[in-house]
């Protein structure tokens, strides 16, 4: 497929020394701050939940350590003529947990629950017209147009068994009351689910009939929700839990020198940006400013970036783990521009003398939004950006909130400044245009709160989800990225980072899309 | 002159001499007077302004204690996540904290013995409604009070105002749920009170009942009114803590003792036990200073227990 | 009696009432569900109809009347978040909280009267300095900071005690208990004395003061004088008048221990209805805080109701009051 290139941040492989004979039996735990609010791959498209289900149940294609796409369920696929769609070839003899063969049929059954109104993940089909049972073992996914990312873009799309689904009355997700398949699963993956207590334990066995070899020596797998990071930690380091995600960035030295325990620090697949109020003709929380929005003026929004020391907020807000960035979405993902890979740097004075270009000598006052427990330290780095747009001139009133009435609030426009982190579901640029960069419609820039609109990336957007050549592709992404860094439509700050702690005797695989593999742990 | 002998009889009062035999009661006294002038003060003798987003720079971030090593004079009790100064910071904390408790607790106090009493009083159908409603009220956690508070305020008020209002939702939760203690206080002494000879016989002279109630009922409650007071002052004070412990209390921009116990939190074992354990010890002083006071006006308020 | 008894309980159904529809009106302001329920690239379509299909667009005169009609019914509806029947659910947590209360109050009260009792009569003594002076500065740290300390010194440092959860629970029928295993119990003991140390110190102190109050009093000071035995008057007369007050606030403990029991069951990670409650706010799951509140409301009514019962059966002068 594409190239792909991978930061050697991102890749925070921990390799394990396969022994001839595995380990004795192991029993592992471990804990998030979210418990999966369902066992049924299709009912929530979210990270806690899809990163759970990806131990028990299984998609087409499957993404490896370094995220490239690796068949899984389908042994290979191609491209129709004239992107017709693609065909998926099928894995023959594989089984699912209660002992039912795998076939086209579940494929199609599981396609059709999929895109149900029920289902979360229908989005992911946009592009789909239709799917054809080829044979036993073979697919066709017809699509509307060329969709070259197609087969990536379904990786955690989960197959489901037709027969078991239908049995158990779970032929749907569920809407308002639980099905069969809220708590209980009947996947083709490593793990099979063995009790489920939401919110307090769920627990999970290795699936003796896995069609894949093993490369973890586990007998037992249990997760348990600690929402409080402080007990998290202390389970961790008491030695009830071999494993936790994620710490406080503040505590990893402490963890690090303890004896017996060690820290995965990487790179999330997520970019922290700052964005504007394209769409408002004013301010909305300044105290002097309401017939005007400054921020309309490009030349205000690059002195904001240039007046935001990023550097500072890594070392002391990040500990020094987190990657300054100059785009929506990380460096060695696929359509990252490295044309435009410079954000802007650090300069106070040009920033004032922009301002006062613009016509903002005295500066101005207005409203920040910030959440305050959705991603790491937000609201510490919107006070920081505060007080650093605070040195030249514009004075911020940050407004920090939950997450659970952020989006509402940024939907009706309730703000002038917004913090925003995205991390692209496909791994590829065109994502983050398509949801923060294209004008707002139905389906499109649905995430894109202010309004930000630029024809050119628009007319862009199909040929680039379209285009097969790479190369052209690139091309277009690159325009975009310069259209985007030009005319400062998001301020990126940093790509967070992903802080795993764990046993020094626990190796794991630590992927960028913050997804938990069990397969790939061992405990020493 | 009425000034000077009351002035006079104050001075040879059983009070102050219980009071100058009293260590605890002395040194209590003395704590809380420093802590509340410092409080109240703050704006004049704390260094810098930790609510001036521009008077500190995060360069200054994650300083320690100036006697430690890699300490900075500037910053006595060294600095937090953002590169405010600790002692700054805590003395304007502790200046919203008091005033937020002080003022719930008034409110409190005033609401639930007004209620209390005339509850316990008029009984019938009027004390069921007031029990009924503290029934409701004690259903409803102060957590979810502030949140609902909290979230009207934010659904009704044009947002400049709701950010000024925090403090008076933040004080009203509080208040809401202290006030049952005292309702519930007055009310069951009412009962007690009214059964005795003196005011019965009040009663059937005809005497107004708010004279009753003030000459003969309040006296009485006055002893444990003042426990729950003074308990209920420093609950305020711990409740606002927790609140902010909860995400419901105040923003870290304009933040109270509570919201940098919280802050602090965050770095109880990453070795930057300063941010934590400064406001945290602070706050304790304060309120075991409250108690030990309130213990000694208890004591002072019942002749019977010398 | 009856008459009361049934008096109450009718005022108890409007109280139930008056939560719920306080709850539900203002729920609305705690966040939105949807996007709690759906993942970042569901479209704005999808959740709009999503919306509908919750009947979160109709009025919320609506929403309560369907809410209370269902409950009527039994029916306690499904959680926004998981799907479960909520019924079961709160079925599920209660015992981890009662089991925590009760404990926390047993321990409140055990420790409490009887320290309450002895430093009234020895105000004096170093040991009752000790134990007012230790009490007053264990309240006056935050709960939530005293509950961490306790997790990171017995649990990390010393290793004794567990850091997190219930440990081993059996089930006798529904009830899913942790009294029966030492694991269980080992559990406990941190998270019980979290919640029950500031109920421990108010009680003590309101006996030890409602105890001097009444050592004073006019008829224990007559008994003196007529020559009871010392003993007799120290725990007949005087513990029994001091009782009255004191029930009123035991009442009203429980009330705190339930408030209480969020923030520590929030630290300790107990699996109880206060932490569901908490999460259910985080990810707004608007029926489960609205099952619950009428629920904690059925409780403090239920609560008071036998409190005012203790009450006039203790008193016999209230007790006409009570019929007047």
């Amino acid at each position: 497929m594409f190239n792909r290139k991978i930061p050697a941040a991102a890749m925070a492989l921990s390799t394990t020394v396969l022994l001839a004979l595995p380990a004795a039996a192991e029993t592992f735990r471990w804990a998030g701050t979210t418990d999966p609010q369902t066992m049924d791959p299709h009912a929530v498209n979210a990270t806690p939940v899809l990163s759970f289900l990806n131990n028990v149940y299984e998609g087409l294609v499957r993404r490896g350590p370094d995220m490239s796409v690796q068949p899984s369920l389908a042994t290979s696929w191609e491209a129709l003529p004239d992107g017709a769609g693609w065909r998926f070839n099928l894995r023959e003899g594989v089984t699912f947990h209660d002992g039912s063969a795998f076939d086209a049929d579940d494929v199609l059954f599981s396609y059709e629950r999929g895109v149900s109104e029920p289902s979360d993940v229908r989005s992911w089909f946009a592009s789909v017209t239709d799917v054809v049972r080829v044979n036993d073992y073979a697919v066709d996914f017809l699509t509307s147009a060329p969709n070259p990312l197609f087969p990536g873009s379904i990786a955690n799309f989960m197959i489901m068994d037709e027969g078991w689904a239908t049995e158990n009355g779970a032929a749907l997700p569920a809407r308002e009351a639980e099905t069969h398949a809220t708590r209980n699963a009947n996947g083709t993956g490593p793990f099979m689910l063995d009790a489920r207590d939401p919110g307090i334990e769920t627990r999970l066995v290795p699936h003796e009939a896995w069609w894949d070899t093993a490369e973890h020596n586990l007998t037992e797998a249990v997760f348990t929700p600690i929402g409080n990071p402080a007990t998290g930690l202390a389970a961790l380091l008491s030695g009830e839990i071999d494993f936790i995600s994620p710490i406080p960035l503040q505590d990893v030295e402490q963890v690090e020198q303890r004896d017996g325990f060690k820290v995965l620090a990487g790179l999330e697949t997520r970019v922290i940006m700052l964005g504007f109020g394209h769409d408002h003709e004013t301010l909305k929380y300044s105290e002097e400013t309401t017939d005007e929005n400054p921020f309309l003026d490009p030349r205000v929004r690059l002195a904001v970036a240039k007046a935001i020391d990023v550097e500072t907020i890594d070392r002391v807000i990040m500990r020094g783990a987190a990657e300054p960035a100059s785009q929506l979405l990380p460096e060695g993902l696929s359509g990252y521009s490295e044309e435009h890979s410079e954000r802007p740097e650090f300069d106070p004075e040009a920033a004032r003398a922009l301002l006062e270009e613009a016509g903002y000598s005295d500066g101005f006052s207005f409203g920040l939004m910030c959440p305050n427990d959705r991603y790491i330290n937000d609201e510490a780095v919107c006070r920081a950006v505060a007080s650093m747009l605070a040195r030249i001139g514009i004075d911020a009133n940050v407004n920090a909130m939950p997450v659970r009435g952020y989006w509402d609030e940024l939907r009706a426009g309730n703000f002038d400044m917004y913090l925003l982190g995205w991390s692209p579901g496909t791994f590829d640029a065109e994502h983050p245009v398509r949801f923060l960069a294209h004008t707002p419609t139905e389906r499109l820039g649905t995430w894109n709160f202010g309004g930000y609109s630029n024809e050119r990336i628009d007319a862009l957007l199909a040929p680039i989800q379209s285009e097969v050549d790479p190369v052209a592709r690139q091309v277009m992404l690159d325009e975009v990225a310069g259209i985007l860094q030009e005319e400062v439509a998001y301020v990126p700050l940093y790509t967070q980072p992903l802080i795993w702690a764990m046993k020094e005797n626990v190796d794991v695989v630590q992927r960028p899309d913050n997804f938990f593999m069990l397969r790939w742990v061992t405990v020493n | 002159m009425p000034e000077r002998g009351r002035l006079a009889r104050l001075m040879r009062s059983e009070g102050v001499w219980l009071f100058s035999r009293s260590p605890a009661a002395i040194l209590a006294a003395i704590v809380t007077v420093l802590i509340v002038a410092g409080a109240l003060m703050a704006p004049w003798i704390a260094p810098t302004n930790p609510y001036d987003l521009a008077s500190f720079s995060l360069f200054d971030g994650l300083l320690p204690p100036a006697w430690e090593e890699g300490g900075d004079p500037r910053f006595l009790l060294g600095t937090d996540d953002q590169g405010r100064d600790m002692l700054s910071a805590i003395l304007y904390g502790a200046r919203l904290s008091l005033s937020i408790a002080a003022m719930a607790m008034a409110v409190a106090l005033v609401l639930g013995v007004g209620l209390g009493l005339a509850a316990g009083y008029l009984g019938g159908r009027f004390d069921a409604v007031v029990m009924r409603i503290a029934d409701v009220q004690l259903a409803l956690p102060a957590i979810l009070t502030a949140l609902l508070i909290d979230g009207i305020s934010r659904g009704l008020l044009p947002r400049d105002l709701h950010d000024d209002l925090r403090i008076a939702v933040i004080t009203l939760a509080i208040a809401l749920s202290l006030w049952v203690n005292f309702a519930r206080t007055a009310r069951a002494s009412v009962f007690v009170e009214r059964q005795k000879d003196y005011v019965q016989a009040a009663i059937m002279m005809g005497q107004h009942p708010l004279r009753i109630m003030a000459r003969h009922i309040l006296p009485n409650i006055v002893g444990p009114l003042l426990v729950i007071a003074t308990v209920d002052l420093a609950s305020a004070i711990l409740l606002e803590a927790t609140l902010s412990f909860l995400g419901v209390g105040l923003p870290a921009d304009s933040p109270s003792l509570g919201t940098l116990i919280r802050i602090g939190m965050q770095y109880l074992l990453s070795g930057e036990w300063w941010i934590l354990w400064m406001p945290t010890v602070f706050l304790v002083v304060l309120v075991v200073a409250i108690n030990l006071l309130g213990d000694f006006l208890r004591d002072l308020f019942n002749p019977s227990l010398r | 009696m009856v008459g009361f008894i049934l008096k109450r309980l009718v005022q108890s159904v409007f109280v139930m009432l008056a939560v719920a529809f306080l709850a539900f009106s203002l729920f609305r302001f705690v966040g939105d569900p949807i996007s709690q329920m759906t993942g970042v690239e569901t479209s704005l379509e999808d959740q709009a109809r999503l919306r509908e299909d919750l009947g979160l667009n109709d009025p919320y005169f609506v929403q309560f009347a369907r809410f209370t009609g269902d409950m009527l019914r039994g029916d306690f509806g499904y959680s926004f978040r998981t799907r479960e029947p909520i019924g079961e659910m709160l079925l599920s947590r209660l015992p981890a909280t009662l089991e925590l209360g009760v404990v926390a109050l047993l321990v409140s009260l055990v420790v409490g009267i009887p320290a309450g009792v002895y430093t009234a009569l020895r105000p004096r003594g170093i040991l009752s300095q000790t134990i007012l002076v230790g009490t007053l500065i264990g309240v006056s740290i935050p709960t939530f900071v005293i509950g961490i300390l306790l997790i990171f010194l017995f649990g990390v440092q010393l290793g004794w005690l567990p850091t997190f959860g219930r440990g081993g629970t059996v089930e006798i029928g529904w009830w899913r208990s942790s009294l029966f295993t030492a694991e269980g119990w080992r559990s406990l003991v941190l998270p019980a004395l979290t919640l029950g140390l500031f109920q421990l110190t108010l009680t003590m102190r309101l006996v030890r003061a409602q105890m001097m109050e009444v050592m004073r009093t006019d008829h224990i000071r007559f008994a003196i004088a007529r020559g009871v035995p010392w003993r007799s008057i120290r725990y007949r007369h005087a513990l029994s008048n001091t009782m009255i007050p004191v029930i009123t606030i035991i009442g009203l403990q429980f009330g705190g221990v339930i408030a209480f029991s969020i923030v520590t069951e929030s630290v300790f990670q107990w699996p109880g209805m206060g932490l569901l409650f908490l999460e259910s706010i985080r990810f707004v799951d608007i029926p489960v805080m609205s099952v619950y509140l009428v629920v904690i409301a059925f409780f403090f009514v239920l609560i008071n109701l036998l409190v005012d019962l203790l009450y006039v059966a203790i008193d016999p002068r209230l007790r006409v009051r009570e019929s007047v």
